[in-house]
């Protein structure tokens, strides 16, 4: 057993300068990013990973790991990740962003990537909000959900349903990507899937998206309990596992 | 008032309503008849880092935000000391609460240290939401001798929605004000600093396990203490980054699942088998 000290909890790859973190208390986010150290742990490759962030609250992770990170603009951290493996295949390249940056502004990056097969892993946190600018009412925002910019509620007849990205990207990705969602309401499963990521990247040579449902307290405005308790509900709404084609054959071959 | 443009930095941790009293602040000064400038510190470090606002007043025009020495500091937690020292001077009055900071942490010499311990007092008489109140009003007294009703009019003009809500809290809030406004501050001698961040780890050992609580990274979310499926985990008496209270384990309830490290989101609480 390790003796005690102020790294005990906490996975080998991590900065420990970056205690105590940028993040809120019980953000969601910063849970995603020590299951990441976990894994990257756990598989051994600390020495060539590279992550890359994008703006939004993800680049509060700016030196949070013990591995090069690169800052990228907003909703750019995709086609940065895939600049960077073109030029450096050997590395295993993260790229980490909000909902905002992924299905919004970044969303064509995104879409293209997955259809020409980069190998990179994007991991998409949506915790339903542009988080960082003060929980304004993203694309993955859930009908009726209060934001500050949908103080009603979203109206889903004006402002349409949930986003489901990896549904989306599923149904134009090559087919072998991996696609799937996760949620900090069950860790064990996060790690087991952001795994299968890396594997596909490593492996095949293949793109693979992760979104992860994750809790924003301050925007939400919930305590412990609360935040939970939402996330359970965003459970439901978006299905937590491997990400299927459902799009006929036909449509494909057209 | 000292010169012709007062300078003043106010300095806490998130959650302590620094931005408040400096909002409050800058309209009493305003409501004088002065000109005021008031900006909080901005950039991504809002969230994770120290809490800070500067504002300056003057019977003239301010003619640009920033300055570099203040004529009043006011600090109320240790973390932020040193994000802020760089703008005590030889003349700065510094106001600090001495129930979380310790007088050495200032390794300036300077003699015009003045304290109220605002979080002790908040903690065990006024209701820990007022130790902001408290510092305002012994800031307010002491370093602008700004009058007392007037003062409180805004404050309860500004805090009133909140007080609509509560109104045991309106009437706390007002024996806060009261009492830290004719409170004479401390110099020289000072209250114990008990509410400060503990800097040591909470090891708690039996045959079967160890468990690790680091209070410096914690910041007091209680997602260990919801996800703990034998209640094993409370909050305790010792306190986080923030001034909030850490978990306590209770070693032998405790079945060595895992979950609070699971879900810690800051790497501050893990139990390993022995
Ligand atoms: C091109 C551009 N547009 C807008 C912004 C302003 N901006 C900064 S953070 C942010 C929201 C990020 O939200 P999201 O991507 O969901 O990430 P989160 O903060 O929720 O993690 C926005 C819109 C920006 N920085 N750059
Ligand atoms: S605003 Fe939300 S997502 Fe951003 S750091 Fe705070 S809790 Fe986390
Ligand atoms: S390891 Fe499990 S049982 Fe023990 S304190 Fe943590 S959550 Fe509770
Ligand atoms: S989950 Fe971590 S940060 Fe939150 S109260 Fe528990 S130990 Fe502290």
């Amino acid at each position: 057993m390790k003796t005690p000290n102020e790294q005990f909890a906490m996975p080998q790859c991590l900065n420990s300068k970056s205690k105590p973190s940028l993040f809120c208390p019980g953000c969601g986010e910063s849970i995603i990013l020590k299951h990441l150290g976990n894994v990257v742990d756990s598989e051994n490759i600390q020495s060539k990973t590279t992550l890359v962030i994008d703006i939004g609250c993800t680049l509060l992770s700016w030196n949070y790991f013990n591995f090069d990170i690169i800052q990228s603009h907003h909703g750019r951290s995709v086609p940065v990740s895939v600049g960077y493996k073109m030029a450096r295949g050997s590395r295993v390249v993260i790229a980490l962003m909000g909902d905002g940056g992924a299905y919004a502004i970044g969303l064509q990056s995104l879409l293209h990537a997955a259809f020409r097969n980069d190998p990179i892993l994007a991991i998409v946190i949506n915790n339903t909000e542009y988080s960082m600018t003060g929980g304004q009412m993203a694309p993955t925002t859930v009908p009726n959900e209060v934001t500050t910019t949908s103080p009603l509620g979203k109206n889903a007849s004006i402002f349409g349903p949930a986003f489901h990205g990896p549904e989306l990207v599923r149904q134009i990705a090559n087919s072998k990507a991996f696609i799937a969602r996760a949620s900090v309401g069950n860790p064990t499963l996060m790690d087991s899937i952001i795994t299968k990521a890396i594997e596909n990247q490593q492996k095949n040579n293949s793109f693979s998206m992760v979104e992860i449902l994750s809790i924003c307290p301050t925007n939400w405005k919930t305590d412990a309990a609360e935040s939970f308790e939402f996330l359970a509900k965003l459970e439901k709404i978006y299905p937590v596992g491997e990400v299927k084609k459902t799009l006929d054959k036909k449509s494909e071959d057209i | 008032m000292k010169n012709d443009v007062t300078k003043i930095v106010l300095a806490g941790e998130g959650g302590q309503g620094i931005q408040t009293i400096a909002k409050i602040l800058s309209l009493a000064l305003v409501k004088a008849d002065y000109f005021v400038s008031y900006i909080p510190q901005f950039g991504p470090e809002q969230r994770g880092t120290p809490s800070v606002s500067f504002i300056q007043f003057s019977k003239s025009q301010i003619t640009y935000p920033k300055f570099d020495t203040a004529d009043i500091v006011m600090v109320l937690r240790r973390r932020a000391i040193k994000t802020i020292e760089s703008y005590i001077g030889s003349k700065t009055d510094v106001l600090f609460d001495s129930s979380t900071i310790a007088r050495q942490n200032f390794t300036l010499n300077n003699s015009r240290l003045f304290a109220i311990p605002a979080t002790k007092l908040a903690e065990e008489e006024f209701g820990a939401k007022n130790q902001n109140i408290l510092a305002l009003a012994a800031l307010a007294k002491n370093f602008l001798d700004y009058p007392k009703n007037a003062l409180w009019e805004i404050i309860a003009e500004q805090l009133g929605k909140k007080f609509a809500k509560n109104k045991s809290l309106a009437g706390k809030a007002k024996e806060a004000f009261d009492f830290a406004y004719d409170f004479s501050l401390e110099s020289k001698k000072f209250t114990k600093a008990e509410y400060d961040t503990s800097d040591s780890l909470i090891v708690k050992k039996n045959s079967q396990r160890v468990a690790v609580i680091v209070p410096k990274y914690c910041k007091g979310c209680g997602i260990c203490i919801l996800k703990c499926p034998v209640n094993a985990l409370s909050f305790g008496k010792t306190l986080g980054v923030y001034g909030t209270p850490v978990p306590e384990i209770d070693i032998d309830k405790c079945i060595n699942c895992g979950n609070c490290y699971r879900f810690c989101p800051d790497c501050a609480i893990r139990v390993v088998k022995k």
